[in-house]
């Protein structure tokens, strides 16, 4: 399966939120929609969930429009919220027939899920008494427990300490090989590269730069080596185009690619060298670099 | 079961489980229960034996004292009271009402004037009034003696009377004011109390993010409408509950109540009226709570629910103050009230009172009916548009240009 979001324009009155938002992401990988805050994500997911319509532009299953009562779609929004005060199972039994369940099917599933999550022993309390991280894992099954073809995890790390979050990456993970389609929205980079094959960074409303995160990170020119040195000092010294980065390792930038073989030979006969590398960028420098100002 | 019915189920269920709601139902039930109870409760602890009351023994009856009057006084009075033992004072009169060994006391002070004597005076007590009615016969009577006339010609002439009679064409308003007063009074707490929920209610879920979810999870007129039939079925249960234990608990002591003109009037209603009642109560009850719940969507906060109602809240007030003052006035009919009787906002208390306290033809009913149903579709999709915007804006409040806007967008 294929979600296709193509050419999406979304105004509010007299201003424009999107322009021109297009991207494709897969079944069986997870896709990464960044931008910083305001630029336009939420409403792109709301547009792609049928909350409101866009002013122009498709969103696609298969080259065809998207159909809602046959494809499912679980939304973890960054907004959490259920109710309070009302219990565990009857909210999540309650959203799972609404998501098309029948109501058997939805009490089988949610209880699966909350033994999934170790969160059976809370089944039958109010959702105000537990704790803010337990609380998002409650909301996360209302995102899977009817088994949709897509999900979209708007921050889901947020909030959670690291055996939870681990515990999320596998459930992230089983979801992917199990061939959904898994949408994340984060500013936390590490888990968008650590899950994403490919991305999109939104950036006041336009898609700054979408495809492959392997191929956008392959398409920077690959003219600066990072070497770790203890003659590092050394090496600044006599090394045309070194300078010694935050972390103490030698920079070197290349007046083009194609020295690179020969800047690696000099190193290793003149120099005791550790490590060196050709400089590829993180997902962060590429968001800084296509969402920042 | 589509998402209305399962959104209406959840909303259902929130309310029936709602230990305030429940408590407060009961509540009224008790209070209901104890106000009803209370002739038959009372009879007991005097020492009755609880049966229904049948002929008052003389025993039984409380006293009245009669001093200084002959035997044509007392033989009037005890006419004129039988509920009494009517006996005369063997000494003093008052001091005896004081003492609590009689309840009133009649003090003649010549034959054309007394004076009545009770400890406390209830606002219900005429008894001074059917006193002097009877005494005004004695006096008259020996009055024509004295001027010579006989027994017999003077009892003829007393007893002559114009005879007449009242045939109401329409209905009796003194007789129906009082239920329809009560039915008006309970649709106007009712739609008040029920549309502050609903707002109440939308405004919790927008303010606590659930809305973040049921927005991507139903269709916005599914949930509009869940939410106002559930809590319109709520509040019809409550009513139902609080006048079913009423109906049941007055014919448990119907007999102790027997002589309450009052409490018979209330309690006598054709069930034709309450027909009226079921229909104008619903769809009242739905344009308000569609409005309630479109304004609840606007609110980011709980505390702007207040304000932001206050306009559709003083709408409703206006209507039901304009009602009650034709009802007080006696003239139903009025031009504002026919007006009223048409305007879906406040047609379900003003055509309801004038089926009740007057007699409106079929096709006027029928106007206001058929308006009030195609205004409640209107107003529940225009809610539903609303609600679909309102309930995505956070921030401050918005302008009802931009959700009009929006609206008409969405």
């Amino acid at each position: 399966m294929i979600l296709e979001l193509r050419d999406i324009h979304k105004s509010f009155g007299e201003k424009q939120v999107l322009t021109g938002v297009s991207f494709k992401a897969e079944s069986g990988k997870a896709f990464g929609l960044l931008g910083r805050n305001g630029a336009g994500k939420t409403t792109t997911i709301r547009i792609l969930m049928g909350v409101f319509p866009a002013n122009s532009g498709e969103v696609l299953i298969d080259g065809a429009p998207i159909d809602y009562k046959k494809v499912g779609l679980g939304y973890l929004p960054e907004e959490r919220g259920l109710y309070p005060k009302k219990k565990i199972i009857d909210q999540l039994i309650y959203f799972a027939e609404l998501k098309g369940m029948r109501a058997s099917d939805a009490v089988k599933s949610v209880d699966r899920w909350l033994e999934r999550l170790d969160m059976d022993q809370y089944r039958d309390k109010r959702l105000d008494t537990l704790s803010k991280g337990n609380q998002q894992k409650i909301q996360l099954i209302t995102a899977l427990a009817h088994d949709p073809e897509i999900v979209i995890l708007d921050e889901p790390f947020s909030g959670l300490d690291p055996v939870n979050a681990m515990l999320l990456k596998d459930v992230v993970k089983e979801e992917i090989q199990r061939g959904k389609i898994v949408l994340f929205s984060s500013h936390q980079m590490s888990y968008i590269e650590e899950f994403c094959d490919s991305i999109a960074i939104i950036n006041k409303g336009v898609v700054a730069i979408t495809g492959e995160l392997h191929d956008i990170k392959r398409e920077y020119p690959r003219d600066t080596l990072i070497v770790r040195s203890p003659d590092s000092r050394a090496i600044t010294a006599n090394v045309k185009g070194a300078g010694i980065d935050e972390n103490g390792d030698v920079i070197i930038r290349l007046s083009s690619p194609e020295e690179k073989m020969g800047v690696l030979r000099e190193l290793s006969e003149k120099y005791d060298i550790d490590e060196a590398k050709v400089f590829e960028p993180s997902l962060n420098d590429i968001f800084v670099q296509y969402a920042g100002d | 079961m589509g998402q209305f019915g399962k959104i209406l189920k959840f909303e259902l269920r929130g309310y029936l489980t709602n230990k305030v709601f429940v408590g407060v139902t009961i509540f009224l039930v008790v209070v209901l229960a104890l106000v009803l109870f209370f002739p038959r409760a009372m009879d007991i602890i005097g020492g009755g034996d609880g049966d229904e009351p049948g002929t008052v023994e003389p025993g039984d009856r409380d006293v009245m004292l009669v001093s200084g009057g002959d035997e044509d006084v007392l033989a009037a009075l005890a006419e004129a009271f039988p509920e009494y033992e009517v006996k005369p004072a063997g000494g003093d009169a008052q001091a005896a009402v004081t003492s609590g060994e009689a309840q009133c006391a009649i003090v003649m002070d010549g034959l054309g004037k007394f004076t009545y004597f009770v400890d406390n005076l209830s606002m219900y007590d005429t008894n001074a009034e059917r006193a002097g009615e009877a005494l005004t016969g004695v006096y008259r009577l020996s009055a024509l003696r004295d001027a010579g006339l006989t027994e017999a010609e003077a009892a003829a002439i007393m007893s002559s009377q114009v005879s007449f009679e009242v045939r109401s064409l329409g209905v009796d308003q003194g007789e129906n004011f009082f239920y329809t007063y009560i039915m008006i009074f309970a649709l106007y707490m009712v739609i008040l109390l029920y549309g502050q929920m609903v707002a109440t209610n939308v405004a919790t879920e927008k303010s606590s993010r659930a809305m973040e979810l049921l927005v991507t999870s139903a269709r916005p007129t599914s949930m509009m409408f869940g939410k106002v039939v559930a809590s319109c079925i709520a509040g019809f249960a409550q009513i139902v509950c609080i006048f079913g234990s009423a109906i049941i608990f007055y014919n448990m002591n119907r007999a102790w109540w027997g002589d309450n003109p009052i409490i018979g009037l209330i309690f006598d209603m054709p069930p034709a009226l309450l027909a009226y009642m079921l229909i104008f109560f619903v769809l009242g009850f739905f344009i308000y709570a569609f409005m309630f719940g479109a304004i609840g969507s606007t609110a980011s906060k709980l505390e702007d629910i207040n304000t932001s109602v206050m306009p559709v809240t003083l709408l409703f007030i206006a209507g039901f103050m304009v009602v009650v003052f034709g009802m007080t006035s006696g003239s139903v009919d009025n031009p504002l009230m026919i007006a009223c009787s048409y305007i879906p906002f406040t047609s379900p208390m003003a055509m309801f009172t004038r089926i009740a306290m007057s007699h409106p033809a079929f096709y006027e009913i029928a106007i206001s009916i058929v308006i009030l149903v195609a205004s409640c579709l209107g107003i529940g999709i225009v809610a539903a548009k609303i609600y679909r915007v309102g309930v995505l804006l956070y921030g401050g409040k918005p302008k009802l240009r931009d959700i009009i806007k929006a609206a008409k967008q969405a």
